[in-house]
């Protein structure tokens, strides 16, 4: 839709729509664009469309109709023009040239052999260079107005990219001051945030200007600070025009003229802090100068503009920080939790097997120390697995390579966890592929990885009433060259809440049983071997784990060595 | 109970416990009960009747006191004395009705406190012996 956006004037952001065929602008009602500007005749000026353009007309206005800062009595618009009546500025949009064509269609990429394609590069641009679109080139009209809206548009621009740059606060305050120096001529600046904690403003930055004193401190006061931050409105302040002794002739002169803008941090919801500049001109300045002031307006604007860009930059980071540090501190609590609960238990075991072989020494009776010892060398490969998984978990390892077999791993496995099945009742079978050659992996760590698993699917089959069975099988597949380990069990199989957590270290379902490091510590050993650990569950029937890895035949394991 | 012998019940996931506590408190001329589930527990409390209840109070995925509530019910209206075994939290208050233990702990002094219990509840039992005799 072709528009008028006003950027300049008392209807600053007001967008205007141009459907109809005829547009009258002007200050009365009647206008299809009004325009609250005291300098725009009633009847200022008329848009005429005819086809897909507009032509802007002068109506005999008082003070005329400027396209691009030059006076016109009829013009044609196009895209991105200025249009200004009066004190008001105004950006042309003209209408989109629609297509209904498809863009998959209609784009083709070239492929470089392609010979009908003889562009060739005749300019380049660093992405570097691109923030130059705002400095001027010579062939550009020294007009004052788009001098200082490109000035601030660069200072704008420059603003955008430092706080995208930084998650360190005081740095990022620190270059949003520097900038705020090089664009004006400020004497001293600093950047105060609210502390959450006490809600009172505390300086972050600070910056003097070259020649300034830096020691000198700076005095805000606090009628302006509250000011600025309760009203969340930017303020510029001069001492000259308050003075009633403002007179040219008269005492100013003497004390020359302090102003200074101070403008809120606001982010999306609260006032974070305030930025704060002022500057002082001497006596003999305000000779030469004649009073001028230093701080306009337009400072006053653009300060609000970029304090609003920094706030919420600040605010951003804050809210990321908080987040990282509150979720390393979960993840540290629920790690020790997890540990100190599994560490307690079994020392609570070591001290039964302890009491009983005391019991059984002063009792003379052979067989209660006989139950004793196996309780405290069962609690003693508890705590040894412990220490093993979290070694194994924390160090950047190698996997400790020899050729071995697969099938053999997994028999010394299920050799190791059958008594504790047949202790919870689980039936545990154990199919081994029929081929399954010699191959090179880590037995010890596989060993590991498969235990875990096993021992998990042991645990789930059990809590099931009756108990379950678990059955692990082995396969060969020598195209394309992996070997697949598949635990199956008809435990009570995993909710989606608990397969996003599944890996997750120290995070267990077991209550105390668990130390949440099995699975993490198997799939660590898989993905060492360049392997990995797929998952399939349905609730209520079973959960089947599949450890893949690649076959790695002696022979080329040699092969590999010898490159 | 008819032939004299007093009873205690254990509730505990884990084995070892059980096996400990049981092996020490038979010996003492106990007679036991175990469970490893709390609502297990809590049955074998309403058919057996035990003349002590031992409870580990982390039996169960549930809060402590959500283990706790129902034993310290039997053991109000059978006159049950009740040892909760469980880890003091902040903010936690161990429950009342039951002597609390916190975890880990050491089994000599537990199984002390058992037959003191067991004792007191026997020799105030004897004022009311009704309950024993029906």
């Amino acid at each position: 839709m072709p528009s008028l956006f006003v950027i300049r004037g008392n209807d600053q952001g007001t967008r205007f729509e141009l459907e109809e065929e005829t547009l009258r602008v002007g200050r009365d009602s009647s206008n299809a664009i009004q325009l609250h500007d005291t300098e725009v005749s009633r009847h200022h000026a008329e848009l005429r469309r005819s086809d897909q353009q507009f032509q802007l007309c002068d109506l005999n206005s008082s003070n005329g109709t400027f396209v691009n800062g030059k006076r016109v009595r009829q013009h044609v618009l196009e895209s991105g023009d200025q249009v200004q009546l009066g004190g008001t500025l105004m950006l042309f949009t003209g209408p989109s040239e629609e297509t209904d064509e498809d863009l998959a269609r209609a784009v083709d990429i070239a492929p470089p052999q392609k010979a009908d394609d003889e562009s060739r590069i005749i300019r380049t641009l660093t992405q570097a260079e691109g923030s130059r679109i705002f400095e001027f080139g010579a062939d550009v009209p020294q007009n004052p107005w788009l001098a200082r809206a490109r000035s601030n548009l660069q200072v704008m621009y420059r603003t955008a990219l430092a706080v995208s740059h930084t998650l360190d606060i005081d740095q990022l305050l620190q270059r949003i001051l520097e900038l705020i120096f090089e664009w004006v001529e400020a004497d001293r600046g600093c950047i105060m945030l609210m502390d959450p904690a006490t809600n009172t403003l505390q300086p972050k930055v600070r910056r003097t200007r070259e020649g300034v004193r830096a020691e000198e401190r700076i005095t805000i006061s606090k009628t302006i600070l509250d000011y600025v931050i309760q009203k969340n409105e930017g303020v510029l302040t001069s001492d000259a025009r308050q003075d009633d002794r403002w007179n040219p002739a008269a005492s100013i002169v003497q004390a020359g003229i302090r102003e200074a803008i101070c403008v809120p941090l606001q982010a999306r919801y609260d006032v974070v802090g305030a930025i704060y500049i002022d500057t002082s001109t001497s006596p003999q300045e305000v000779i030469r100068q004649g009073g001028a002031a230093k701080f306009t307006e337009d400072h006053l604007k653009l300060m609000i503009a970029i304090a609003h860009q920094a706030a919420l930059a600040v605010e951003d980071t804050r809210y990321y920080s908080a987040m990282v540090q509150a979720e390393r501190l979960a993840a540290v609590g629920q790690t020790v939790a997890t540990l100190s609960h599994h560490i307690k238990n079994i020392l609570q075991g070591i001290r039964g097997g302890s009491y009983l072989i005391e019991l059984g020494l002063t009792e003379h009776d052979e067989t209660v120390v006989g139950k004793g010892w196996k309780i405290v060398e069962k609690n003693q490969n508890k705590i040894s697995a412990l220490v093993m998984d979290m070694l194994t978990f924390s160090k950047e390892r190698e996997p400790d390579l020899a050729t071995a077999n697969v099938n053999q791993t997994v028999a010394d496995v299920i050799e190791l966890i059958q008594v504790h099945a047949a202790e919870v009742n689980v039936e545990l079978h154990c199919e081994p592929a029929a081929v399954m050659p010699d191959l090179v992996f880590d037995p010890e760590g596989l060993h590991r990885a498969v235990l875990n698993v096993v021992s998990n699917a042991i645990d789930a089959a059990a809590e099931v009433d009756p108990p379950g069975r678990v059955a692990v099988r082995t396969e060969y597949a020598a195209q394309p060259g992996h070997v697949r380990i598949v635990v199956q069990d008809t435990g009570p199989g995993i909710t989606p809440e608990q397969m996003q957590k599944l890996f997750s270290p120290f995070v267990s379902t077991k209550k105390g049983r668990g130390t949440g490091l099995g699975l993490p510590v198997s799939q660590k050993i898989l993905n060492e071997h360049g392997g990995r650990i797929h998952v399939q569950s349905e609730p209520g029937r079973g959960s089947r784990f599949t450890l893949e890895l690649p076959a790695v035949l002696p022979s080329t394991s040699a092969k590999t060595a010898a490159h | 109970m008819l032939d004299g012998q007093r009873s205690v019940l254990i509730v505990d996931p884990s084995d070892e416990t059980r096996e400990v506590l049981q092996t020490a408190l038979e010996r003492r001329g106990l007679r036991i009960f175990a469970a490893g589930a709390a609502h297990d527990g809590l049955e074998l409390a309403r058919s057996e009747q035990p003349d002590l209840i031992v409870v580990d109070l982390e039996a169960e995925d549930s809060a402590q006191e959500v283990v706790s509530a129902p034993f310290a019910e039997q053991s109000r209206t059978a006159q049950t004395p009740l040892v909760l075994l469980g880890s003091l939290r902040r903010g936690w208050q161990p429950p009342s009705g039951g002597e609390f233990v916190s975890k880990p702990y050491h089994y000599g002094p537990l199984i002390r406190r058992i037959e003191e219990l067991l004792d007191t509840n026997s020799s105030s039992d004897e004022s009311r012996p009704c309950r024993r005799c029906s």
